[in-house]
Formats: C-alpha cells, sequence, structure tokens
C-alpha cells in the first residue's frame, strides 16, 4: 500500500516522451507524455494495448534509457538525465526483467548466466551458489537438472524462468517483471507470483508489474496505471480501474472474467456492491446474494 | 471415410539423441488430426508442445515412429517443401520468424516461397495484415516494433501461406486482450472456412475455443476429450495443477458450497443464467 509518509517517491516520471531513431526517417514517437509515481514498498500495474509504450517507459526506471527534454525521470531524488548518474549502481537496485528472455540470456549455461550478477555483485563463490540455487528454486526450475542445461535448448517456459532467475538472483529493492510470466505454465505462474508476492509484502521490494493478463494484474498489484499512444490513460487503486470496464474497452484491455460477472449480475439488479477481483472474492459475493 | 490429415504413430523424440544425455522430449505419441479440426494442446513447460509441432511439419523428425501429413511421411525429403506448405507455423518466440527488414517483406516471404504470383500475393498480405491490424506498420521494421506488434506480424505471416493446417504456438500471448479477441475470432473464421487449427496455449479461456483438447505431461499425451469434457475433471486437473478457465474455478467453489451448483460451467453467460435462474426460482417459491 502506498504509504503517505515518504516525502518522495521512489521513482517518479513526468511529461515523459521518447522517439525512437530520433533524426532519421523511421523516427517513432513512443512516449508522448506519461506522468506516474511508484512510493517504495509499493506494487503498481502498468497495462495497455499493443504498443502503446509500457516496455519503453520501465526501460527508463533502470537507465536503459535516458529522459531528454521535456520529460523528467527522478529515481530515488536523482534525475536520470544527469549523464554523472552511475547506472551500475541503479541496476543492482532495479532489476529488470526483459519481455524477451532471450535477449537476457547470454551465457551458455544456465547455472552461469543466472551467477552473473551475483558475480558482479562480488558474492564469493560459496554465496553465488546460494544465490542460484535460491533464484532457481524461486522461479521453479530445478538445479540439479538445469544448471547445467545450454541456455538456448531450453523450452520457451524454462527460458523464462531462468530469464527472471538471473535477475532475483541480485535480490534487487525494486522487481519489474515486463510481461515476464508470458509462457510460463500455470502451476509455475501461480507458484511464481505467491513467492514474488511474499517478496513484495514481507520483504518490502516495490514491485512493477506489466501484464497482459488482467487476472493477474488484479491479483498481484495495489495500483495500476493505464497507459494509451504514449500518455498517463487511467490511473487508481486496482479496484477504482476494473470498476471501468467500458473505459478500459477503449483502450483495448479487459477485466478479470469474475470481474464481468459480476458487472452483468449488476446489470440484472442483483446487489453486488464491490467488484470483485479475484474468484475467492466473487465465490464470497455470489454466495452471500444466493443466500439472501 | 475422411482421412486424418495429420497422422501421428507411435512418436518417440530425444534431442541429443546420440549422445550421453539424450533428452527425451516424446514418449509414445499417438495422435490424429482431422480435416477442419481445431485442436488445443496444453501442458506445463517442458512437456514436449513445440517438439510435437516442429514434428508437423518437418521441423524435427522422429528419432522412432512416423508422422504423415495428408499421408505424406515427414521422414521421405522429397516431400518436405509440399508439408511446409500445408502446415504453416506461428514460432512460440516470433523473432526467430523474422527474415526480412521491411513488415509486408516479412509477411510476403513464406508465400513468396511458394512462387505465389505477385497479384495474389498482394492480396494476400493486405488480407494477412488487416486480420492482425497491421497494416499502418507495413513500411516498419519488424525487428523494431513492440512484442505484440512481432507477435502479429508472425501471425500475418504464416496466415499469408494460407496453409490448410494452423499452427499456433503460444502465438497469442502477447497481445492485449482485444488484440487476443481480434486473433481468435480470425482464427475460428479460418476454421469455419475449412483450414485445420493445432492451438498450443496455457490460457485456458482459448482452450476453450477448441473442439477437442489434448493435454500432455513429460513428453506423453495424458488426457483428452472436449473442453467440457477436460474442465469437469476439475480434480484431475488440480492433480496435474492445470488451471481452469476463472469461470469454472468460480463455478466449482460455489458447487462445494452447494452440491445442487453446477460444478463445471465454462462462460460468463452460463454461470451468470444459472445464478439469476436461482434467484427467481427463489422469489417464485
Ligand atoms: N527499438 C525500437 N525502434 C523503433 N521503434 C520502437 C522500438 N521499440 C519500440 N518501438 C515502437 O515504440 C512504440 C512503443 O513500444 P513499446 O515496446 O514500448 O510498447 P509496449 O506497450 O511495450 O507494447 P507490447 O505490449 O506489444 O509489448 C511502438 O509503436 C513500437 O513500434
Ligand atoms: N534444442 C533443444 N535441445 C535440447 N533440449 C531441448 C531443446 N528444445 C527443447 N528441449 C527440451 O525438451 C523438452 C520439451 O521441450 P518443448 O520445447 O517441446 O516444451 P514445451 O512443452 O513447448 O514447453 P514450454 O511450455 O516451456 O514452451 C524440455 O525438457 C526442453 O528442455
Ligand atoms: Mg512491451
Ligand atoms: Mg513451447
Amino acid at each position: 500500500m502506498k504509504d503517505t509518509h515518504q516525502a518522495q517517491p521512489f521513482i517518479q516520471v513526468n511529461d515523459l516522451h521518447h522517439v525512437y531513431l530520433r533524426g532519421t526517417p523511421l523516427e517513432v514517437t513512443a512516449l508522448k507524455g506519461v506522468t506516474l509515481e511508484i512510493y517504495e514498498g509499493e506494487s503498481i500495474g502498468i497495462i495497455g494495448r499493443t504498443g502503446a509504450g509500457k516496455s519503453t517507459i520501465v526501460q527508463h526506471f533502470n537507465g536503459l534509457l535516458r529522459a531528454r527534454q521535456p520529460g523528467k525521470v527522478i529515481l530515488e531524488g536523482q534525475d536520470m538525465s544527469d549523464p554523472s548518474v552511475k547506472v551500475k549502481a541503479i541496476r543492482q537496485k532495479v532489476g529488470l526483467v526483459f519481455q524477451h528472455p532471450e535477449q537476457q540470456l547470454f551465457e551458455r549455461l544456465v547455472g552461469d548466466d543466472i551467477a552473473f550478477g551475483p558475480k558482479r555483485l562480488g558474492l564469493s563463490r560459496e554465496e553465488r551458489r546460494e544465490r542460484v540455487r535460491w533464484a532457481m528454486e524461486m522461479v521453479g526450475l530445478d538445479f540439479e537438472r538445469f544448471k547445467d542445461r545450454f541456455t538456448f535448448s531450453l523450452s520457451g517456459g524454462e527460458m523464462r524462468k531462468a530469464a527472471i532467475a538471473g535477475v532475483l538472483a541480485l535480490q534487487p529493492k525494486v522487481l519489474i517483471l515486463d510481461e515476464s510470466t508470458t509462457g510460463v505454465d500455470p502451476r509455475g505462474r501461480k507458484d511464481l507470483l505467491a513467492r514474488i508476492l511474499e517478496l513484495h509484502r514481507h520483504h518490502g521490494m516495490t514491485l512493477i508489474f506489466v501484464s497482459p493478463n488482467m487476472e493477474e494484474v488484479a491479483s498481484m498489484v495495489d495500483r495500476v496505471y493505464v497507459i494509451d499512444d504514449g500518455r498517463t490513460a487511467m490511473s487508481g487503486t486496482t479496484r477504482e480501474i476494473f470498476d471501468r470496464p467500458d473505459d478500459l474497452r477503449q483502450y483495448g484491455l479487459g477485466v478479470p472474467q469474475v470481474t464481468t460477472i459480476a458487472h452483468q449480475l449488476r446489470e440484472h439488479s442483483l446487489p453486488i456492491t464491490r467488484t470483485p477481483l479475484t474468484v475467492a472474492e466473487a465465490a464470497e459475493d455470489v454466495w452471500k446474494i444466493l443466500n439472501s | 471415410m475422411t482421412e486424418p490429415i495429420i497422422r501421428i504413430e507411435n512418436v518417440h523424440f530425444a534431442y541429443n539423441a546420440q549422445s550421453e544425455n539424450p533428452i527425451v522430449a516424446l514418449t509414445d505419441i499417438n495422435l490424429e488430426v482431422m480435416p477442419g479440426e481445431y485442436l488445443v494442446i496444453v501442458g506445463h513447460n517442458g512437456s514436449g508442445k513445440s517438439t510435437l509441432a516442429k514434428h508437423l511439419n518437418a521441423l524435427l523428425l522422429p528419432t522412432q515412429g512416423d508422422v504423415w501429413v495428408n499421408g505424406m511421411n515427414t521422414k521421405n525429403g522429397a516431400h518436405t517443401l509440399t508439408i511446409r506448405s500445408t502446415v504453416g507455423m506461428v514460432f512460440q518466440i516470433p523473432d526467430n520468424q523474422i527474415v526480412a527488414t521491411v513488415v509486408e517483406e516479412d509477411v510476403a516471404f513464406g508465400p513468396a516461397n511458394l512462387g505465389v504470383p505477385e497479384d495474389e500475393l498482394r492480396e494476400r498480405i493486405d488480407w494477412a495484415l488487416d486480420v492482425v491490424d497491421m497494416q499502418n506498420f507495413r513500411h516498419r521494421a519488424p525487428h523494431l516494433l513492440s512484442a505484440g506488434q512481432k507477435q502479429r506480424v508472425a501471425i500475418a505471416g504464416a496466415m499469408a501461406l494460407k496453409p490448410q493446417v494452423l499452427i499456433l504456438d503460444e502465438s497469442t500471448s502477447m497481445l492485449d486482450p482485444a488484440g487476443r479477441e481480434e486473433v481468435l475470432s480470425a482464427v475460428r473464421r479460418l476454421n469455419q472456412a475449412g483450414t485445420t487449427i493445432i492451438a498450443i496455449t496455457h490460457y485456458m479461456h482459448e482452450a476453450v475455443e477448441g473442439d477437442r483438447i489434448v493435454v500432455m505431461e513429460a513428453a506423453r499425451t495424458v488426457t483428452q476429450g472436449s473442453p467440457r469434457e477436460v474442465f469437469s475433471q476439475v480434480e484431475e486437473l488440480r492433480a496435474l495443477q492445470l488451471d481452469v478457465p476463472q469461470v469454472t474455478e468460480l463455478s466449482y467453489a460455489l458447487h462445494q458450497r452447494d452440491e445442487t451448483f453446477p460444478p463445471n460451467l465454462l462462460t460468463v453467460e452460463e454461470i451468470v443464467a444459472e445464478i439469476i435462474r436461482r434467484k427467481e426460482l427463489e422469489v417464485a417459491t
């Protein structure tokens, strides 16, 4: 939850613009005015249709892309457009799992790849091994079975898991998942998301969650920003956002199935007061109606 | 009687089969797909789905057993080109499919290779780009697109082949809900017009689109049936830890509280109607 005592957001984005291939005939204006703020310890969803600019935004959060006029990205009080900002220190705090896992894996062996970050953190051999083991357990890749596998010979979902493990192994303060659970099977996804929520809730890790899966977003985050055509289009608590299905549809988005059920029951004058976000909430609400 | 368009007989496949550490990816697979069928394959990571898909257009050949496409054995190299024009595939990682530096050329690549004449080629590209709503991007560079846009281009490329069998390997995974709905309805239309569809997905609300669902687990096919048959085995699916659609999960949760509530509803319409019917009954009595 948002801690209003924090004077300054951990990440503050003001009127951010971004142009790819600036000054070439192929120039693309990807961001046209994004404003948002993220406080330490929050869980934030960023959603929007294909090409809305989500990946472009989150790449500004670990210095892969740098803001320039007129926009601003302030990270822990540092203006990211300042060339003297140490990107290396920021990458140790802000872990970004790319949307394309194959862009993240560059060592030959899975174990080495996941150990890469911890090695750069200067951890000892023993500590590294423990980190790798821990991270692989977090994502559900069996350590013995997968540590010596070639990264390129993994199945699609296994590759995703390896990419996530590589970032988790840094134990970052802020974890950004850019559609990173795509391709992870339902069992793996459920376990993985539960463990990530645990890191968020009990260890204070800030979570930034980009996903095309509304059901996942609804169950993971406290607040949501909707991005459309390079701009912030909506913002609010998760329940507020999913209570506006018509607006969401206009932006190519939707709501969880259980939320749709609640909205339709309401249209039939059944008294569903809150908007359920999960199956458990919906079961409770419907049960109340059936027994009233 | 109609012949199956795809017949998989006793197929066994291992990666690095000759090495000390072969990785067994398919064991004892037997499966027939009829022309015009809409088949969905689900299963955990590493269960063999993509490996199986790659056997259907001769990208991989069985270590043991046979795969037949329209009666042609995939092991017979003389048939490879015909097989690849019969079975079109959208790969799980769209980047691996990009071959050209301009979107429209990328989409044209497959059909042009098959010798589709210029006029028709134009038509097909237009049509395919329309289907995935990428007309405005036809002159862009495919590798400089967002992830979902790349996925759309990959889908257009396979559709432009107008294959008899279209394989979609998690091809809607990075699309927004509206985009996914558009692609699914385009696939549905193709299927109604006679194209055989084989879709691999982790999303159970996509799996309900199929005529038949095959569940894979640890290199084998473990269960199959219509979506309703498969999803009504909620306990079995739980044991396999596969997902069920939220609607089904809700209907099962309500069934556990009240045995008379049906456990296996599949769509929002069904469950809303059921709840309303119960309220009305209550009012009437
Ligand atoms: N490297 C690049 N060069 C040029 N244009 C790009 C590049 N990357 C992205 N774009 C364009 O910038 C816009 C925003 O892309 P971005 O990847 O941020 O979208 P997204 O919201 O993450 O989409 P998706 O849901 O498909 O991942 C898109 O129109 C895209 O085509
Ligand atoms: N090129 C390869 N070399 C060696 N092993 C491989 C290769 N490709 C896949 N495998 C292994 O074969 C098994 C089946 O992989 P496959 O890609 O078919 O799984 P999948 O069901 O498609 O999984 P996912 O849901 O993750 O995409 C896995 O254990 C995987 O690690
Ligand atoms: Mg993206
Ligand atoms: Mg696969």
